[in-house]
């Protein structure tokens, strides 16, 4: 067999890149992370004619290789090290057809590092619409490539695109544009001082702060009269070589593109109008966002319930069938349970990760940027807020990365530290439950109770988070550059494929990454309630067995009795008492406390602690919610999730800062420990004082 | 007087005739904002910011501080 | 000889939780310059 092709799809955002890994790739790829950052890393491997492989690399979509984020590095950092072992044997630039002068910016750019470069254009569907045409011969002789006109939405050309990646060595490398002509004196220096390095490359060395550059870097600076240069000069060249690269690409596409406008359609005008109109633009946001509250509850319960029962039944049948012992009861009380409170996320974190691509896909994320920006600014946060904030409903961690493409720190660092604050799909469990055991069932104007609490709940999060941005933006003393650029794309029916993938790889990853932790503390948590130090836990039979010798008591109710006593006397009963006067106050009793303390590693981890606690030493078959329906106030009597003690539950969970996960990313895209500290402390322990105050008042 | 960007009413046209403010992010020349090309005023935010360009087919949406430093001539 | 297997396999897979959430959140933290990479450390998104 012959060696796999290394591919790098490169394009800016909004080229349709994704969907060309896509169709190449199908459900040949994974997800990861590129080492020791948090920046995404597709690949996948694609089929090519005559038998060969080829294994491709969806690069960060970037607008040139000047890059400005963490994101963008990862491209300039793999196209500049020969080194590495996904060194692509051919780059893949994707380009938009009716954005394809801005596109060839970047094409430019990779051909003059002398890597074969196929150039894409993608969405050739809308030529007819726009009324383009394009001499594809003339532009193939003119770029020093080979052409691949696609749409993957028509699913047109990709064995065509197959085909030239197959024959990448045809593929020519001569530069578009010499570096030397940017400014003759200071590229003719550079390369008598490095006679063995490309131009180009030295030049992005230089100019960014890459980390594969350290190196050369050094070199470079060691040579005296490079340093001269200072920074305003370095960004005049800089924009010296991007008039250049758009007067070459000028004068290609002038020959080869010509653009019928009388032909166009032009339906993006019109939807703007209306998307982002003073006043409809925000109503239809409003009802979009409480189309997606409505949906991701009602939708969702149904499978909910059933998965709800399945595994109370899978518990049961387990307990009956197997053997019995400690393994046994491992299974049905740790494991099992442990496990359905994973599964019984996936129907709502996949409508989520639905409505969020969706919006992403079909170009309406950007509208909303655009409205929002200068509220957001008031707050001291950028329009560009607004998609981590949302997308924080799914989860704070790909959120917190979202604020990348923020370019003022200031606002970054506030939309960090806010973003835990909106109410992400981990929280989702603990208020669905808490809700479904305090809030009565019945609808007001069409909308259920419930569904209504719950985005409460969700604007509760968005306005904590607001206001905090606030107060942040009045306390922090930090001066920043105020850039705001964000491009506004054409509307696109989103691709199902795309959509369907994103789901399945972000629900995938979920059950996969959070589903590990949660079942590895619930096994914990399973022994912990099982087995207990000293007399009191050993000999609970015989102790029960005396203490109610006079009463007669049904079989039942002594075992019942007895498995109730042991938890009390096991290690997690015995701890749980031990913080029980710190949480009383707020209406919890040991038990809650548990859950509190156990899901301070992920939130998610409170109904499966307590189911895990419910399920020990229970032999009915009972779902979690009735379990917990029918726990008990040790202390006042009544139901222990009454209306006060639910509310404040529910606050607390709207509040604190309950994520490890989210913390340390906190810590890396922060890059100090100060702001997570911050974040931890200050949020729980509003959260607390929230919580506390709700359940005083409403007892 | 020079006339930039930020002046610029809904719908109207114009030149852009310098960009080397220091002010001026280089992503915004990458994507398109150089001398020469011509720039319309699609949509105006609501509190007239920030900005929706439409730059020589490019869509993008940029505060009306950033405009401000865009010197511009505008079509008659 | 039931009880045996039973208990063993209890000790294992406590073992086994006990191993995964150190090495997670101790053991990844204490290096953290490095991040968690890999399927990382998020679990949610």
């Amino acid at each position: 067999m012959s060696k796999q092709i290394n591919v790098a799809l490169i394009g800016n955002p909004n080229t349709g890149k994704t969907s060309v890994f896509n169709a190449l790739t199908g459900l040949n790829q994974k997800v990861g992370n590129y080492p020791g950052i948090t920046v995404e890393k597709k690949e996948g491997i694609c089929k090519l004619p005559r038998g060969v492989k080829a294994h491709i690399i969806d690069l960060p979509g970037t607008y040139s290789l000047n890059a400005s984020s963490l994101d963008e590095n990862v491209v300039i950092e793999l196209l500049l090290n020969k080194n590495d072992k996904d060194f692509p044997d051919i780059a893949v630039v994707v380009t938009d057809v009716e954005n394809l002068k801005r596109n060839l910016l970047l094409f430019t750019q990779i051909k003059d590092l002398e890597i074969p470069t196929l150039l894409v254009i993608n969405m050739a569907d809308r030529m007819r619409y726009k009324g383009i045409s394009l001499d594809i011969d003339y532009l193939e002789a003119q770029l020093q490539t080979k052409i691949a006109l696609i749409s993957t939405r028509k699913k047109e050309g990709i064995d065509n695109l197959k085909h030239l990646i197959a024959n990448y060595k045809e593929v020519s490398v001569t530069p578009c544009i010499k570096a030397s002509d940017i400014d003759k004196e200071y590229f003719e220096n550079l390369q008598k001082a490095f006679p063995n390095q490309l131009l180009y490359k030295l030049w992005l060395v230089i100019t960014q702060d890459v980390n594969f550059g350290k190196t050369d870097r050094k070199e470079i600076d060691a040579v005296a009269n490079f340093k001269t240069k200072s920074k305003a000069d370095l960004k005049r060249l800089q924009q010296k070589e991007t008039i250049k690269r758009y007067q070459f690409i000028n004068n290609v596409l002038r020959e080869g593109q010509t653009i019928d406008v009388s032909q166009a359609k032009d339906l993006r005008s019109k939807l703007d109008r209306i998307l982002t109109h003073k006043v409809w633009g925000y109503a239809i946001f409003f009802v979009i966002l409480l189309t997606i509250f409505q949906a991701i509850y009602d939708w969702s319960s149904v499978p909910m319930d059933f998965i709800d029962s399945t595994f109370a039944f899978l518990s049961e049948w387990t307990k009956n069938q197997l053997p019995q012992g400690a393994f046994t009861n491992l299974l049905a009380e740790g494991i099992i349970p442990g496990l359905g409170g994973i599964v019984i996320f996936i129907p709502q974190i996949a409508f989520l990760f639905l409505f969020i691509s969706v919006l992403e896909e079909s170009g309406y994320m950007s509208r909303v940027v655009f409205l929002m920006d200068r509220v957001m600014r008031r707050f001291g946060l950028s329009g560009k807020s607004v998609v981590p904030l949302i997308s924080g409903t799914a989860c704070a961690i790909p959120a917190i990365m979202a604020t990348r493409n923020i370019e003022s720190w200031k606002e970054r660092l506030i939309t960090i530290l806010v973003t835990p604050f909106t109410t992400c799909s981990a929280r989702l469990p603990v208020y669905l439950i808490i809700i479904s055991l305090i809030i009565p069932e019945g609808r007001f104007l069409g909308l259920g109770y419930q569904a209504l609490t719950l985005m409460l709940l969700y604007f509760l999060g968005f306005a904590t988070a607001v206001l905090s941005a606030y107060i942040l933006n009045k306390v922090l003393k930090i001066k920043s550059k105020t850039f705001f650029v964000v491009e506004m794309p054409n509307y696109k029916l989103p691709m199902f494929k795309n959509v369907a993938l994103t789901v399945l790889e972000k629900t995938k990853s979920f059950v996969f990454g959070a589903g590990k932790i949660i079942l590895a503390i619930s096994i914990i948590l399973w022994f912990l309630a099982s087995y207990g130090p000293g007399d009191d836990f050993n000999n609970a039979e015989s102790i029960i067995k005396t203490e109610y010798a006079a009463q007669q008591l049904s079989e039942d109710e002594i075992s019942q009795h007895i498995s109730s006593y042991k938890l009390e006397h096991s290690y997690i009963g015995i701890t749980g008492h031990a913080i029980e006067p710190i949480i009383r106050p707020l209406g919890y009793d040991w038990k809650i406390g548990i859950a509190i303390v156990s899901s301070f590693a992920a939130r998610e981890v409170f109904v499966g602690t307590l189911a895990t606690i419910y399920s020990v030493g229970n032999d009915d078959e009972a779902t979690i919610k009735n379990r917990m329906a029918a726990e008990v106030n040790p202390i006042l009597g009544g139901p222990l999730f009454n209306f006060a003690s639910g509310i404040s539950l529910l606050l607390f969970y709207a509040f604190a800062m309950q994520c490890m996960s989210t913390l340390a990313v906190v810590k890396r895209e922060t890059n100090s420990w100060k702001w997570p500290t911050l974040q931890l402390f200050i949020m729980s322990g509003f959260a607390y004082v929230v919580a506390l105050i709700a359940y005083q008042f409403l007892k | 007087m020079q006339n930039t960007l930020a002046e610029l009413k809904r719908g109207e046209r114009a030149t852009i005739v310098d960009v080397s403010s220091i002010h001026i992010p280089l992503k915004l020349l990458e994507m398109g904002c150089l001398p020469g090309n011509l720039v319309e005023l699609v949509q105006l935010a609501p509190f007239q910011d920030p900005m929706y360009l439409n730059i020589n087919g490019t869509h993008l949406a940029i505060r009306k501080e950033t405009a401000s430093h865009i010197i511009i001539e505008k079509e008659l | 000889m039931n009880t045996i297997i039973q208990n063993i396999l209890v000790f294992a897979a406590i073992v086994g939780a006990l191993a995964f959430l150190l090495r997670k959140f101790i053991w990844k933290k204490s290096k953290s310059k490095k991040a968690c990479g890999g399927d990382d450390g998020c679990g949610c998104h």
